[in-house]
């Protein structure tokens, strides 16, 4: 048996990306897949000490009861057979927009596509900038008249076709590889962008989960307070190493006019470094939710918040740092065993209602 | 500065960030004991517990160490003692305490405010003096009657106030040995060195002050989350009085816990208002004390005991019934029609998910008040209307797949994710998903 903090994965896509449920035992759970390339989730030990139970992704309905969103939200992950962080994130905008998670889980997930939407054109329109800039030629002409306009896209077109002379590049060709860079970019933005992209705002929170962490803990005398230490020392790792990947994506994208001629090289590079981007952030927007919903609450409950970061906190694998966080949560788990919470109701055995009502509550402010 | 601006401070207090809030306190900590000062402190005291701000030690803070746990609760959720003490009636002690005492003696007791080998001493020789000069201003208020030292009108609940402040300072040492014990508070549950520390505390108290085991016992009380869980330990303890006493101490223990029930239970018609969770909460807690409390009594089999607990019993099966059950049917599955009305309809659909969950929850209470059969029935009744929606909605031709999830989801709050889980494949089998 290993668990999901003392349990050391190599690799990202051995920790699995986590899964939105809301029945209060699943929620934060990981999927991943296994050597014969079929889906498994990690579930924590449910007494929070060692183990991890690991369980067939078909066989998790049958061993936990879940409410009907995760019933919806297990079928969607099972049809698209995929657990990327992307992948798991589209799944999960999916289900919350049917209504099943309640009203508030409805507008986030539109929110969230809209602002995908917004994003996507933002990002586009960027790259296309660059793209001239790179060449020397002007895009002012293209705003003024506007992107979306016909004689915006003529303006547009008749340009990229300069771009692509200049670029000994087919027009197909460029239009091709700025699509795909957008593609690869549109969570994360360009340092420009006059509204930061979802990662950047991630990461920004993160980066106040661990200011706001590390002030809890500090001359807390509670038993929870080494822990809170502990998740706020993970969450500035990942932060460092999140900051590297996008400074390198920021120096790549500077640097436009090399990035589009040598294609070829820098495309698997950006591929790497926005898929590693994702998968160092996935997790931590519902944490840093929980934290700061925690925050407006009495010591007990934040105490309790923290008990809970800790039993899903996204430790990085061995391969991203040099620090082993995963023998560092061990010397903590004595004390983390010693708050095992009930996830079902102490009366009647079944889901508790108050706290999938608070994960929803959570799941209705994640835009 | 005026008293209203200072009140509203103390509202903005609440918002700001705590380093700056550290700040203020700090300040107001430094100005007099000024009735708006004390008025601003009474505004933000929620957030002063809830940080747990190291306060500036003062003789006015040791004073009310001892009692500080019978003060009136602040929060809706915070346990209530049995027997309280007024903040106001304190604040205005005080003053008469530090005059009867005199500013010379006062001084010699300050290092007791300071961590040294004096401390311990120079804190119990303190209590004592202050609890000879509180039985000396007690005896000129006389109930009924205005008090101009105290400048309160003495009523029955107050002159009791002051005859406590007054026993419980003659048994300070114990009290705070009690308060180590019973830490942190509020303790949920009592374990056997609870118990042995009640015990020993209180075997110590009946030998020396017998007078002052009542309220030693209420003070044990005031430190759990349910004082009546302190009911069902008390008559196994043996706390070294007669068995006619004993009899006696639980009864009077278990009067103040029914009344404080009684209490609990009325406050419900003024308090929780339309929200539904808010009754089912309540109707959970006033049962799970009501059991306990129940269970407690069963060594004295007292009847007019036994008629208010019946009473009480009855008055959450009214307030869950009317609260609750009542119409159900009828708020849950309009809301599922007012789905598409906008932002009103979101409210409205908010408020019936709220009723929704208050219904399962009451699941757990209505065979302890007797409703079984009408939450079954009510249930049975909302889930076959919810179906028929979902139904239409889903497997329908024209029907609108949100107002189905929505019905669904209802249907999981009422009955719960297992028959949710088999209506939802009951449709999706037989049309599309």
């Amino acid at each position: 048996m290993r668990s999901l903090t003392n349990f050391a994965p190599s690799t990202f896509e051995e920790r699995g990306a986590a899964v939105a449920f809301t029945t209060p035992v699943l929620a934060q759970t990981r999927a991943r897949k296994d050597s014969r390339d079929q889906l498994e989730v990690l579930v924590p030990n449910l007494s929070e000490g060692r183990g991890v139970y690991v369980v067939p992704w078909k066989s998790l309905p049958l061993a936990f009861p879940m409410t009907v969103h995760d019933r919806m939200l297990h079928d969607l992950i099972a049809k698209a057979d995929a657990c990327s962080p992307d992948d798991i994130r589209k799944a999960v905008l999916e289900a919350a927009r049917c209504g099943l998670a309640g009203a508030g889980a409805v507008s986030a997930a539109e929110a969230a596509l809209k602002d995908d939407e917004e994003q996507r054109l933002l990002i586009n329109y960027q790259l296309i900038v660059e793209a001239l800039k790179a060449v020397g030629l002007e895009s002012t002409e293209i705003l003024r008249v506007g992107l979306t306009s016909a004689e915006g896209q003529k303006l547009t077109r008749d340009l990229m076709m300069k771009a692509a002379q200049r670029l000994a590049l087919e027009p197909t060709e460029l239009y091709g590889r700025i699509a795909e860079l957008a593609v690869l970019m549109e969570s994360i933005g360009l340092a420009s962008s006059p509204k930061p992209a979802r990662l950047r705002r991630l990461m920004r929170d993160l980066n106040g989960f661990r200011d706001s962490m590390t002030d809890w803990a500090t001359d807390n005398v509670s038993e929870a307070a080494p822990i809170g230490g502990f998740c706020a020392e993970v969450a500035e790792h990942t932060v460092n190493h999140a900051r590297n990947v996008i400074g390198q994506l920021d120096q790549a994208m500077a640097s436009f006019e090399t990035l589009l001629r040598q294609w070829e090289t820098k495309r698997p590079q950006i591929r790497k470094a926005s898929s590693r981007l994702s998968w160092l952030l996935d997790g931590w927007e519902y944490l840093i939710l929980l934290w700061s919903d925690a925050l407006t609450q009495d010591r007990h409950t934040q105490a309790m918040a923290v008990h809970d970061i800790f039993r899903v906190i996204p430790l990085l694998p061995k391969d991203e740092g040099r620090a082993n966080q995963s023998q560092m949560a061990d010397t903590l788990i004595s004390s983390h065993k010693r708050s095992v919470r009930a996830y079902v109701d102490w009366r009647s055995g079944q889901l508790d209602v108050d706290l999938v009502m608070r994960i929803e509550t959570i799941k209705g402010r994640a835009a | 500065m005026e008293m209203r601006d200072l009140v509203a401070l103390g509202d903005k207090l609440l918002d700001i960030d705590e380093a700056k809030f550290r700040q203020v306190v700090d300040l107001l900590e430094r100005m007099n004991d000024h009735p708006d000062i004390l008025r601003t402190i009474a505004v933000i005291r929620p957030r002063l517990i809830e940080l747990r701000l190291n306060r500036r030690p003062t003789l006015k803070r040791l004073f009310c160490d001892p009692f500080e746990d019978l003060f009136e609760a602040l929060g809706k959720a915070d346990p209530v003692p049995l027997s309280v003490i007024e903040r106001a009636l304190m604040n205005s002690l005080w003053p008469l305490v530090e005059a009867e005492i005199g500013k010379e003696r006062l001084r010699a007791f300050r290092p007791a405010l300071q961590y040294g080998p004096e401390r311990k001493a120079l804190s119990e020789a303190f209590w004592t003096e202050c609890a000879a000069a509180v039985s000396k201003i007690a005896e000129g208020a006389i109930s009924g009657h205005y008090s101009d030292a105290l400048e309160l009108r003495m009523n029955p609940d107050r002159t009791r106030a002051l005859a406590d402040i007054a026993t419980i300072l003659s048994i300070a040492p114990d009290v705070i040995e009690l308060k180590a014990a019973l830490s942190p508070k509020p303790v949920p549950k009592l374990h056997a060195d609870h118990m042995e520390a009640i015990q020993t505390i209180g075997r110590r108290i009946s030998r020396a002050r017998p007078a002052a085991l009542k309220i030693f016992v209420l003070l044990a009380a005031s430190r759990l989350t349910d004082p009546s869980v302190l009911l069902s330990g008390l008559w196994d303890m043996d706390l070294g009085q007669k068995p006619a006493d004993r009899a006696s101490l639980f009864m009077s223990l278990s009067g103040t816990v029914v009344a404080q029930i009684e209490e609990r239970s009325r406050a419900w018609q003024t308090a929780a208002g339309g929200d539904r969770m808010a009754v089912a909460d309540l109707a959970l807690h006033l049962v799970a004390s009501l059991d306990a409390t129940r269970a407690a009594m069963e060594h004295s089999r007292n009847k007019e005991f036994d008629r208010r607990l019946k009473d009480i019993r009855s008055s959450v099966h009214a307030m869950v019934n009317t609260q609750v059950l009542q119409d159900a049917d009828a708020g849950i599955v309009a809301a599922i029609g007012a789905l598409d009305g906008g932002s009103d309809g979101r409210a409205q659909l908010v408020r019936a998910e709220n009723h929704a969950r208050a219904l399962r929850k009451c699941a757990t209470i209505a065979d302890s008040l007797g409703l079984r059969g009408e939450l079954r029935e009510m249930t049975r009744k909302t889930t076959v209307t919810l179906t028929e929606k979902a139904q239409q909605a889903l497997a329908g031709p024209a029907g609108n797949p949100r107002t189905g999830y929505t019905a669904i989801r209802m249907i999981e709050l009422i009955a719960g994710p297992a028959e949710a889980n088999k209506i939802m494949d009951g449709i999706m089998s037989g049309g599309r998903r």
